[in-house]
């Protein structure tokens, strides 16, 4: 090799050795150290703790926790404002703020509060955990109420349709395409209503709940649409039924209208008492 | 046995004893949430709140709870619905922990670093102002905390398909009897 270019290779690798050398022994000067001890109320040492030590300026987090005697210890700190986050089993989350100087051993000593527990309030634990079957038990009731009310809904369009048809069916200038229309939408209605009031009735009930509130008035307003989405069908098969044979509705089927038209209010009363709520 | 023997046997299995200096104990409670919807805005009330405190070294820690179930909301339909969307099948309890200096009974508003745990989420709210009034033997607390559905990971419910507002600022007011 020439000896100059060799040279020059000699000077370019001292020059990058000093430099790799010169770089960590500058962040050792400026890391710091952070070290202390956590300790509860009464001054005994929290094991396992976690510890969070949050560089405030950057966001960055360093992790670690307690050992046996409750001494913790963090290496290689830049200088800067820090946030120790320190958590415990059984103790409340305490949270200190250290300002950290260049190549500093700084020492931040933590007390966790928290020996209160739920016991000490006379809550045990049975009653402070649930059961993933509870929460179950509740996703079902509102899944199938949700569905109650989807159905219930789309029930009131031919709901709707099958009273506006009534006046073609049921007055003395009626078509049997009118009488047909009106059923085909009555039976419709009566589908969709009973799939909705299936999903009202099975939906699973909460133990140790009682209804309060508008639901009492949607609930009390079933006992009054819910005969009569049976009763109305049956009347208007008898009428229907005497229509088709020329005869004027006579008898308990002429009670049709009456009992739709209550039925139909009921119903409409219903959902309009659980519309405006969540 | 001598005297002095039983009273360090009775220390010794009763460390959170020997380590209190006083105690408070919630008396009464109302805690009251507050939904907003841009149709409708609904609070759900409750008294069931069990609250205490003990104080060691100038420091006291405060331990509340209460169930989810226990908010009245005036609909039992609504509230089982919010009990369903806050997972309280699964998470029947609202606890929240707080530690606060000895002397802070001394100042007119208290500023509380509080940890709550809800729906199986632990959130920290920082520097939570609660105003302090003493009445006779009561200490009087009153203040909101703004709680979040998107902190405790709860899917906000719609009515017509419209959500709630996130903020769901939890109103208190608690009565504390301090135990010396």
């Amino acid at each position: 090799m020439n000896p100059k270019v060799a040279k020059l290779v000699l000077g370019a690798g001292i020059l990058a050795l000093s430099s790799l050398l010169s770089v960590p022994s500058r962040a050792q000067d400026a890391d710091a150290t952070l070290s202390g001890t956590i300790t509860d109320v009464s001054g005994a040492a929290v094991p396992n703790a976690k510890i969070s030590i949050k560089d405030v300026s950057t966001g960055q987090s360093t992790e670690t926790q307690t050992d046996s005697a409750g001494h913790y210890g963090a290496l290689n700190l830049a200088p800067g404002d820090y946030e120790i986050a320190v958590s415990a089993e059984r103790y409340s989350t305490n949270t200190v703020k250290v300002a950290v100087a260049a190549g500093a051993n700084k020492t931040a000593d933590v007390t966790l509060a928290g020996v209160l527990s739920l016991l000490d309030l006379g809550i045990s634990p049975e009653q402070a955990q649930g059961t993933a079957a509870a929460q179950a038990r509740l996703n079902k009731r509102s899944h199938m109420l949700m569905l109650h009310q989807r159905f219930g809904l789309i029930a009131a369009i031919p709901l709707i349709a099958t009273v506006a048809t009534s006046f073609g069916a049921g007055g003395r200038s009626t078509s049997t395409a009118d009488r047909w229309a009106h059923l085909a939408l009555g039976s419709a209605t009566g589908d969709l209503y009973f799939t909705s009031a299936y999903f009202a009735i099975f939906a699973p009930k909460i133990p140790g709940t009682h209804s309060r509130g508008q639901i009492r008035v949607h609930k009390a307003l079933a006992w009054i649409h819910g005969p009569g989405m049976i009763l109305t069908p049956i009347l208007g098969a008898i009428a229907f039924d005497q229509k088709s044979r020329g005869e004027r509705v006579h008898g308990i089927a002429s009670a049709h209208g009456a009992v739709a038209i209550v039925t139909a209010a009921a119903y409409g009363a219903a959902i309009i008492s659980v519309s405006f709520k969540f | 046995m001598d005297r002095k023997i039983i009273l360090a046997l009775f220390l010794l299995v009763h460390p959170l004893r020997a380590a209190v200096d006083s105690q408070w104990v919630l008396e009464e409670s109302t805690l009251t949430y507050h939904v907003s919807h841009p149709l409708k805005q609904t609070e759900g009330v409750s008294h069931a709140a069990k609250g205490k405190g003990v104080c060691h070294a100038g420091q006291c820690d405060f331990l509340i709870a209460v169930s989810v179930k226990s908010f009245d909301s005036g609909d039992s339909n609504r509230d089982l619905h919010m009990l369903q969307v806050v997972r309280g099948g699964q998470f029947p309890l609202i606890t929240v922990r707080t530690h606060l200096p000895e002397d802070a009974s001394s100042l007119a508003t208290i500023l509380a670093d509080l940890e709550v745990q809800f729906a199986g989420q632990t959130v920290q709210y920082r520097q939570i102002a609660f105003q302090h009034v003493v009445k006779g033997d009561d200490t009087v607390i009153t203040g909101t905390i703004p709680l979040t559905l998107t902190a405790f990971k709860i899917d906000p419910p719609t009515l017509l398909t419209l959500p709630v507002k996130n903020e769901i600022p939890v109103k208190v007011e608690m009565k504390w009897r301090p135990e010396r």
